[in-house]
């Protein structure tokens, strides 16, 4: 975090006087930011922190000595010497001048505005303007046709509403779009009095990240439709919460009524360490499935063939009893438990404890939609994926690598730190992927390798950075143990050439910081071990980390938080010897992964299973398989938010409270620890995870902690342990394994997140649903003319596993015989597709007549 | 025998003055009303029940900015917005408790759209306290209007913006 300042040559220092004060700065810097760092606050429209001035608003005049007229601060050079007022008489003046001029046109509509009250337009009229126009004439309107109404609301977006009106052209919301997240469907269009800020024609603004337009706004020309026409937003308080949808742990604000116990809407709350200030729309929209109708209200239990509601005491006493009943007569063997990774610490290791300590059993598991998970705790990409990463490292990193992965999906906060570290640097961003990728419009270089061949590009990059540079320590070695052991094979099969390899390997060798990030092509992938492995070898080989960061990066909000917890069956010897130390015990069994769990609960030798927010009968690979395990339980109890598939099979059901409910921490992929505050008070009889465990413990007369303050004090204790893995001390052996491919299943399926839906909860949330309702077949345009099917058209996808029908989004990025499916819709289920046997998952589509 | 003097004096001069005060009177107009028979005008400023204003065109005036629940120093209003279905914003809800509300017309000075204001009618007796949340409705009948100085500036901003003030 302090390297940037360090590594760093030394920044020539300006100093400059500013209100009688002396402010000494790094040359480059505006005056207004000068201003700032010094506590003077000087007003502005257009500017913001983390964009490029553009000056358009001309609100932020100061008066400077030696110049005959008022500067923009914003967009001033501060040198040396300069003598800056801010608040004269004259720069007074100045301001009042273009408030009037922004003013003549600007509605006097705040009563009708939702902005009204955090305006920034309003405040600084209160604050400088006239409190009269001497414009009398009629001021522009921007009218919709065909719409009756007086108010000239445009919808541009599934959630944003524009008013052209009110617009002061200040031009933010496209300057974010285009610099921050490179997305072109919002603009400028006409000049001069007829301009306005539009949608791009036949365009919809409905971007991952359109909410923020909307926040950066400085007047009311822009507002989302979940806040509009709902509450004032001086009858809300505001509560800091945590983003937990997204494995980064974006800083947000909610804001609440107290007495309606509701929240109305998110703002980020920006934290330059990770989000910049800027949030993704699930992170924004998310907040809505807590009050989706949907919500589980009371526990439900099994009675005959149907689930009653029924009270909280029966509920947990009838688990007990259950649990102990299956602990007394086939043993705490015989007992596996699942939890999400999106829980907080609290619940994470009171389920830890709980089933370690009160049930006695080792099978537990916070990883649910991995396809097959590592036989060994110490593998390689155990190594890998618990390697330390710090986001805002990579503003500073002068080669970044991205290998298989779209970040826009997996790591959207990622995505965005390198558009700036290109906006406002000079890094290389390569983006290596066996399919093209969205996020790849901020790279240098794209590369695409053969499906499946993940390792052999690696094998092939090692081999050319031997070729670049022979002395590299252990050649020779490495050579011994992969395969293909010539760069001219491995390029041959990769499909990557030579000398890009060679290009690649060259940069990855001068690179003086480099921040390489690995994802979920390569996390969900069967053979991740040995692609791990091969990142081990070039690691050792060109050193990486030696010289910044590598890691593959986590999923959810809580991943880490989990793994450092130690909720795997295997967790790292010292979080273990931690744990022991604080329960005096730890159970003898080697204990079951959540893979392993299902083929036990498969042959019906595990019988009973805990569940805390997760639905893995939808999430898991290969769904039909996954359902028909489920089905052989004995006894099955499932904490969560709404009725999933999984509770459906469920003996009992308990509402379970979103973390939007209670006080929790997170863990990001960081491993920062942060805090989302309680918002809201638990609606209906829904409870957190830890107090559900903590009231089924009681009721088996096993109390899990005496006080939450020594429950916090065990998860100080195991936090503290380090459970970084270290690199492995030799080469490893990296043999490609087969690719299995049918003829008759030509194209490869990619099963990601759509960037509107994480999890399987947020379909709950009706503003994310307006931009995702289910799930699509995106196909490329080379396909799409070969079925001849446009955009809406329905298509049936078959695999060797399972069959569904969606209907095609032409995709403007993918190429080639590729198609992405979302999943984890609850209609059109992506996993029934899926096996967890295959590499790569081939299937074949045709076109539905009619 | 100077006291009984005094005494005489009373009885037969002051007395009687007093009496004929009295007499004086039974003949003149009395000052009280005959009240709930009779009731006396207002003063013009006088601030009683709450009126809600509508446009000619019979649509609400209130397009419920919450300022008059703002400024309301009794926490007497309470109102819940929504959107018409030509995206305009109006009232779901919008309520005055007048057991709580002190009469003092600040939320007629804040309103920007001269939708609320203070009539001359005083008489709030009931049985029950529920009967002393307004709704809407109650609020929205006809009304002798008053004419209000405040709203000058709103007029002249509504006739430049081009909103004609009665016709919309």
């Amino acid at each position: 975090m302090s390297t940037s300042t360090t590594t760093q040559p030394a920044v020539k220092m300006v100093t400059l006087t500013i209100n009688d004060q002396s402010v000494t700065v790094p040359k480059g810097t505006t005056v207004l930011q000068a201003a700032l760092g010094a506590g003077i606050h000087i007003p502005t429209f257009c500017w913001h922190p983390k964009l490029k001035s553009v000056g358009a608003c001309r609100i932020c005049y100061v008066e400077i000595e030696k110049m005959p007229k008022l500067q923009v601060s914003c967009a001033t050079e501060a040198t040396d010497g300069m003598v800056v007022k801010t608040e004269s008489d004259i720069v007074k003046r100045g301001r009042k001048a273009v408030l009037e001029f922004i003013l003549a046109n600007h509605p006097l509509d705040c009563p009708t505005c939702d902005k009204g009250g955090e305006c920034d337009l309003q405040n600084l009229t209160f604050a400088h303007g006239l409190d009269d126009s001497r414009f009398d004439f009629l001021k522009r309107r921007h009218i919709v046709p065909g719409v009756p109404s007086t108010f000239d609301d445009l919808r541009i977006g599934p959630e944003i509403m524009l008013n052209r009106n009110r617009c002061i052209l200040c031009y933010k919301c496209v300057r974010s779009n285009k610099e921050a997240f490179g997305e072109y469907d919002i603009g400028a269009f006409e000049r001069g009095n007829a301009m306005e800020i539009n949608a791009a024609p036949g365009e919809q603004v409905a971007n991952p990240f359109s909410g923020n337009l909307v926040e950066i706004c400085p007047v009311g020309a822009l507002t989302n439709s979940d806040w509009r026409y709902k509450i004032r937003v001086w009858l809300t308080q505001t509560t800091p919460s945590i983003d937990i949808f997204n494995s980064s742990g974006s800083n947000i604000l909610f804001y609440k009524e107290d007495h309606k116990n509701r929240i109305f809407r998110t703002i980020s709350r920006r934290n330059d360490e990770i989000d910049d200030g800027w949030i993704t729309d699930v992170a924004r929209y998310g907040y809505q499935l807590v009050h989706s109708p949907d919500r589980l209200q009371k526990p439900l239990m099994k009675k005959g063939s149907k689930q009653v509601p029924v009270e909280w005491e029966e509920a947990v006493a009838f688990v007990a009893r259950r649990l102990a009943e299956i602990d007394d007569t086939k043993g705490c063997v015989c007992i596996g438990g699942l939890a999400s990774p999106t829980l907080d610490l609290d619940s994470l290791h009171s389920f830890s404890k709980f089933m370690r300590k009160v049930i006695g059993t080792n099978n537990l598991d916070f990883r649910i939609d991995y396809r097959s998970l590592p036989e060994k705790p110490d593998s390689a990409f155990s190594t890998l994926s618990s390697q330390p990463f710090t986001i805002a490292e990579i503003d500073t990193s002068d080669v970044i690598f991205v290998f298989g992965s779209d970040l826009v999906k997996e790591h959207p906060n990622e995505y965005l730190r390198i558009r700036k570290a290109r906006n406002f640097g000079r890094p290389l961003v390569y983006s290596v992927n066996s399919f093209n990728v969205k996020s790849a419009d901020v790279a240098d270089r794209e590369f695409i390798y053969a499906p499946g061949t993940e390792e052999v590009f690696i094998n092939g990059l090692c081999l050319a950075a031997i070729e670049e540079n022979p002395g590299l320590s252990g050649a020779d070695g490495l050579k011994r143990k992969i395969s293909p052991a010539d760069l001219n094979s491995a390029a041959k099969t990769c499909g990557v050439s030579a000398e890009d390899l060679k290009a690649l390997a060259r940069t990855l060798i001068n690179g003086k910081k480099i921040s390489f990030i690995v994802g979920d092509q390569v996390s969900l992938s069967r053979d991740r071990e040995v692609i791990a492995a091969a990142l081990c070898n070039l690691n050792r080989l060109v050193g990486i980390t030696s010289r910044g960061q590598m890691a593959a990066l986590a999923r959810y909000a809580d991943s880490i938080g989990a793994e450092k917890l130690g909720l795997i069956p295997n967790p790292h010897p010292d979080v273990k010897r931690a744990l022991t130390d604080l329960w005096g015990g730890f159970p003898e069994m080697a204990g079951y992964h959540t893979e392993g769990m299902f083929s036990q609960m498969l042959k019906g030798e595990l019988d009973a299973m805990v569940i805390l927010g997760a639905n893995p009968v939808a999430m898991y690979p290969d769904h039909e398989a996954v359902a028909e395990t489920f089905e052989k339980l004995d006894f099955l109890v499932v904490a969560d938010l709404f009725e999933t598939e999984t509770t459906a099979m469920a003996d009992v059901v308990l509402p379970l409270a979103s973390w939007t409910e209670f006080a929790g921490r997170y863990v990001n992929l960081e491993g920062r620890i942060q805090k989302a505050e309680r918002a809201i008070k638990p609606l209906y009889e829904s409870k957190p995870a830890y107090a559900i465990l903590a009231d089924i413990a009681a009721a088996a007369r096993k109390p899990l902690f005496s006080s939450a303050r020594e429950r916090e004090e065990e998860i100080e204790k195991v936090l503290a342990c380090t459970t970084v893995r270290p690199w492995p001390g030799d080469y490893l052996d990296v043999r490609p394994p087969a690719i299995d491919k049918d003829p008759a299943y030509p194209i490869m399926l990619i099963i990601g997140d759509d960037p509107h839906h994480r999890c399987y909860v947020t379909e709950k949330a009706a503003s994310l649903v307006k931009f995702c309702s289910d799930a699509y077949i995106e196909l490329s345009p080379e396909l799409a003319e070969k079925f001849k099917v446009e955009d809406g058209d329905a298509v049936r996808v078959e695999s060797k596993y399972g069959k569904l029908m969606a209907p095609v989004k032409v995709s403007r990025v993918l190429e080639g015989d590729v198609v992405f499916l979302p999943r984890n819709f609850s209609v059109t289920r992506a996993n029934s597709l899926v096996s967890r046997k295959a590499r790569i998952d081939w299937v074949r589509i045709n076109k539905v007549s009619g | 025998m100077k006291e009984i003097l005094k005494a005489l004096i009373n009885v037969f001069l002051k007395m009687p003055q007093g009496f004929v005060v009295t007499l004086k009177h039974v003949f003149k107009k009395p000052v009280t009303l005959d009240y709930p028979r009779e009731k006396k005008p207002m003063a013009p400023r006088y601030r009683g029940r709450h009126y809600l204003e509508r446009y000619e065109d019979g649509t609400e005036r209130c397009v419920c900015c919450g300022l008059c629940a703002a400024a309301c120093p009794a926490d007497a209003i309470y109102m819940e917005p929504e959107e018409t279905p030509n995206g305009e914003r109006k009232a779901k809800v919008y309520e005055i408790n007048l057991l709580r509300c002190i009469f003092c017309g600040f939320c007629e000075e804040a309103c920007p759209e001269e939708a609320i204001f203070l009539g001359q009618e005083y008489e709030f007796s009931d049985f029950n306290r529920d009967s002393f949340i307004w709704r809407k409705e109650d609020m929205l009948v006809p009304h002798p209007r008053k004419d209000n100085p405040f709203k000058r500036i709103i007029r002249r901003v509504r006739r430049v913006y081009g909103v004609p003030d009665a016709a919309r």
